[in-house]
């Protein structure tokens, strides 16, 4: 067996197993660092990724998410020009992050005739079920868009943009008891 | 060597005639397997090559095509790699004649059973487990025969010491037992069906299970054991680190395991799972290019021979390859490049880099240094072998490349939403028509590899005829005979290595998938032991590998813990499906309970292969549901046996397709797909409108059913018919109105039926036994509607 060893440089010897298998050697090389350093990485990365998405419970389940991601497209679908309808625009108003944009639009535009709480001001109350120019999703939708020039409601179609009006639309809707039902008063879907 | 000092020599002769026989079997499987792919690939392309007949059809070849390449093709080269370097690596002869021919012409007849009835349709309906259960049966029956002769002749080896390709044949044997009996439970309600124990979510977990693992426990273990005994020896040089092998190895068995769900990922699978399944695809990598270190590596100082030596090559081109399929894997196992990779041509690409470029080479390099030695002369035509070294690597690369092409625009085009929020592709054949020309280049790629494989049987059979068998021989000391010694089992297990390994998966599980206080604590425990064990291994690290070097002497120690490394990931995965609470509301629907003709239509979508082309699983994005429908939920499939979520789609997915087309939209669609859909590469069903449906089998299979759990009615052998009848008739006045004729007991009648019922999910589950755990992690779900009108969407 030294005979077959010899084939090898002598400071290649000294790393050599003392055995043959068939003939067979084995060095016993230092694993390579970036090897190692790979190694390592996977399983801190694995152990992070676990830690943020399920042990802290940040993975959304699937199911929840495409619809959020659905609505989304939606609305930016608006902004196209593409017209929303009844049940879209309550469809947005179930999603929270949609809402959400509708409330800050809301805040910064509306809340001063129509209260912080859409409880009326200047403007009509939002929250009591009586709609002057009618109650379904689009109609508040074309009253925003077009406004109400004879009462002081002013158009914010060209202001706002379709996509914005339909989160503010999607917002009212989602603070008002009287619409806590799709539209046509049926099951929504299914 | 320990027994120089031996009174005597006993010639030990090795078993090298059943070796050529299982040789000789890799080449001939080979040719077959490769064969059914080359045609199998033109049928994609050109749909006419399925001639209209229903044995010749792509959705019944292909799992032939699947079954030989791997069982029969690569099956053979490991049987006959094992057999070779086991013998010489332990010094014995193989422990049994009579046990090494029944495995040889057991395999050979299981293989030829399978070509016979896939092609008849008679199939499981799950991806390479597709065979029926009396098959499944001589499997078990043969690999424990393999099994046990391989175990019998460690037990009488004249090695101390066992190798590291011996460690990797242990793996390979007692893993793929475990994944077999585990994916083929089931209960027989005839001959040749079956229907498995588990159903939708647990099955498809049990599945993927499975069927990675056989990936990995198929067509890389062994052949890196292979690897390990044949590189060093054409090269002729020592391997590059075992340390390297240690590390690599025990990583490498341990991890694979728990990688399955990443072929479920963005399913309804719960998202716990998916997690691991990607997380642990990460962290294979490293381990898989362990293995590929070590057999370039050791070509070090051998490069010059890749010059002249054909052998050489395919073993540095192979294990090249396996180092780019391992760095692709953990990349496709990545949620969101899975997101455009899966049910595309990528994943059949990949797939390809592996078995081409890594199983083929690796099987050509050993065929090209065995058969010489094996008959006793020289490879006939080195230059030959040159040739087919080239021909093969430009038809992987071809094949490879056009399958990144059309896997990569198939899942963009099927994916890409225009800003006015509708689907940039409403039709799904512009994926198929815009990646067809690479369909064409993949036919070519893979005719001129087979090709490569064709020069390559004749250069056996010339190298053959120019020799003749030689038996080769050992001669071993009398006092080497003697039994080696080794360790207990309970030294093999109380051991610091194994302990810390131990508290590490023990503790790492609990933070893992723990709640509250548990989770934190042992998250704390999991790092503390970790360092303890860090420390320990630099003060005693000698120790470590002396015990080490202990267990290689002793094969059944080793063997158990080899076994119990594979064993915990798939118990912590599957179990917790298994056993967990079965009654919880899901919002999405709940499958219901098939009629008796849908029954037997859906026996008619298992038989055809529908499900190689066609998946059932919606995911949860944006293109997918405004395509097809809301994503697909644990709860759609509960009855599913076989669950049919798919893994490709040739075709769109068929998840929610009942009621989307009249009764005589599938008709038509089913006798010529193009009259219907323009440019379709589907096949014509022609004898769906000949034969009879099954109906009076149905009996059997509904009882079968109800034992599992299933709330089918209590129906009698009359009702049942008289209830296909019924909804049969249905069916046929529908189509009557139209002007067609046909009897309601034919075969497309029944898959009308099943197809048209593919999404009509009611919204409380039949009765308060659901049959099965459905329920993850995931189970519990906020309240959230069904946008079904999306689909809609999807289907102007």
């Amino acid at each position: 067996m030294r005979s077959e060893m010899s084939k090898y440089e002598a400071n290649e010897e000294k790393e050599l197993r003392p055995h043959s298998y068939d003939g067979i050697l084995e060095f016993d090389k230092r694993l390579p660092n970036w090897w190692l350093f790979t190694l390592y990485a996977t399983v801190i990365f694995s152990v992070g990724y676990w830690a943020y998405y399920h042990w802290t419970g940040h993975m959304e389940d699937g199911w929840v998410r495409v619809k959020s991601e659905l609505e989304a497209v939606r609305l930016a679908a608006l902004s196209q020009g593409a017209p929303p309808d009844d049940q879209q625009l309550w469809n947005f108003s179930r999603d929270a992050k949609i809402v959400s944009a509708g409330e800050k639009t809301f805040r910064a535009t509306c809340a001063a005739c129509h209260g912080e709480n859409l409880q009326g001001g200047i403007g009509p109350n939002l929250t009591d079920g009586q709609w002057i120019h009618g109650g379904r999703p689009m109609d508040l939708f074309h009253t925003v868009v077009n406004g109400v020039a004879e009462k002081g409601m002013p158009t914010w179609g060209p202001v706002l943009g379709q996509q914005r009006i339909a989160e503010v639309v999607a917002f009212i809707i989602s603070k008002n008891p009287t619409m806590e039902k799709p539209p046509g008063g049926g099951d929504v879907v299914q | 060597m320990s027994g120089s000092q031996s009174e005597g020599k006993v010639r030990v002769e090795y078993n090298d005639t059943v070796v050529r026989w299982f040789l000789l079997a890799t080449v001939f499987w080979g040719l077959v397997g490769m064969l059914a792919g080359v045609v199998i690939a033109g049928q994609l392309a050109f749909y006419q090559l399925n001639f209209d007949t229903s044995w010749l059809t792509f959705g019944r070849l292909r799992p032939l095509h699947t079954n030989a390449a791997i069982f029969a093709f690569v099956g053979n080269m490991i049987f006959a790699g094992v057999y070779y370097s086991t013998q010489r690596l332990v010094r014995t002869r193989l422990a049994s004649d009579f046990l090494s021919w029944v495995h040889f012409w057991g395999w050979q007849a299981i293989i030829v059973a399978a070509a016979i009835t896939l092609p008849l349709g008679l199939t499981r309906g799950k991806e390479y487990a597709e065979l029926i259960w009396p098959i499944n049966i001589a499997v078990v029956v043969i690999w424990v025969v393999f099994a046990v002769n391989f175990f019998w002749t460690l037990a009488i080896r004249n090695e101390k010491s066992l190798y590291v390709a011996i460690w990797f044949y242990i793996a390979t044997i007692v893993t793929v037992a475990m994944l077999y009996v585990g994916n083929h439970l089931q209960i027989p309600t005839s001959l040749v069906h079956s229907y498995p124990l588990f159903a939708g979510v647990q099955d498809a977990l049990v599945q993927w299970w499975y069927g990675h693992n056989a990936v990995a426990f198929f067509l890389t273990t062994p052949i890196l054991g292979i690897m390990y005994y044949f590189v060093p020896k054409a090269a002729e040089r020592p391997v590059y680190s075992y340390r390297l092998s240690v590390v690599h190895f025990w990583s490498l068995v341990f991890i694979y395991i728990w990688a399955g769900p990443h072929h479920l990922l963005n399913t309804a699978l719960p998202e716990w799972l998916q997690t691991l399944g990607m997380v642990f695809s990460l962290m294979l990598w490293a381990p898989s290019w362990g293995g590929m270190l070590n057999g370039l590596l050791t070509l070090r100082g051998a490069w010059h021979k890749l010059r002249t030596d054909p052998v050489l090559k395919f073993f540095a081109a192979g294990v090249t390859f396996y180092g780019m399929a391992t760095f692709e894997g953990p990349l496709l196992a990545i949620r969101s490049v899975n997101a455009v990779s899966h049910y595309t041509d990528w994943t059949i690409g990949h797939v390809h880099s592996g078995t081409l470029g890594w199983n083929s080479f690796m099987a050509a390099g050993m065929i090209y240094w065995l058969v010489p030695r094996l008959w006793g002369t020289k490879l006939w035509s080195p230059r030959l072998a040159d040739i087919h070294f080239w021909i093969g690597m430009v038809g992987i690369l071809l094949y490879i490349a056009a399958m990144w092409v059309s896997g990569i625009t198939q899942g963009l085009m099927l994916n890409a939403v225009t800003k006015d929020g509708v689907l940039a592709h409403p039709n799904f054949l512009d994926a198929v028509t815009t990646t067809w020309a690479m369909l064409v280049m993949r036919l070519i790629g893979g005719a001129i590899f087979f090709s490569g494989f064709v020069l390559l049987g004749y250069n056996v059979y010339r190298t053959i005829r120019s020799g003749k068998p030689v038996t080769a021989s050992v001669e071993v000391g009398v006092r080497e005979r003697m039994k080696p010694e080794g360790m207990g089992l309970w030294r093999a297990f109380w051991n610091a290595p194994v302990i810390y390994s131990f508290l590490i998966i023990l503790f790492g599980t609990l933070w893992g998938l723990g709640k509250g206080a548990v989770s934190t604590v042992s998250f704390v425990l999991l790092v503390e032991t970790a360092l303890v064990a860090m420390i320990h291994m630099s003060v005693s690290g000698a120790k470590w590998s002396e015990w080490y070097e202990r267990l290689l002497q002793s094969w059944i120690p080793f063997s158990v813990l080899t076994f119990v490394a594979v064993v915990i990931g798939g118990a912590i995965q599957i179990l917790p499906l298994v056993f967990m609470d079965q009654t919880v509301k899901e919002d999405g629907g709940w499958q219901r309970v098939y009629t008796p003709l849908e029954l037997a239509g859906r026996e008619v979508y298992i038989s055809e292969g529908c499900y190689v082309c066609h998946s059932q699983m919606i995911r949860p994005f944006v293109g997918e549901v405004l395509r097809y429908g809301g994503s697909g939920r644990l709860a759609h499939s509960i009855y599913d046996r076989p669950f049919q979520w798919g893994s490709k789609r040739t075709g769109p997915d068929l998840q929610r397709v009942g009621g989307k087309y009249p009764n005589l939209w599938h008709f038509q669609h089913m006798m010529n797909p193009r009259t219907t859909s323009p440019g379709s590469t589907m096949p014509n069903y022609p004898w769906l409108f000949e034969e009879r449906a099954d109906w009076e089998g149905l009996a059997k299979k509904i009882e079968v059913q109800r034992k599992l759990g299933v709330p089918f009615p209590n129906y009698t052998q009359e009702e049942i018919l008289a209830r296909c009848l019924e909804q049969g008739r249905k069916i046929t006045e529908d189509l009557a109105k139209s002007g067609i004729e046909i009897e309601p007991d034919r075969k497309i009648i029944a898959l009308i039926a099943y197809l048209q019922q593919l999404g009509q999910y009611e919204e409380k589950p039949v009765g308060k036994e659901v049959g099965m755990g459905i329920v993850g992690e995931a189970g519990v779900r906020s309240g959230v509607l069904e946008p079904k009108s999306e689909g809609e969407l999807g289907r102007k």
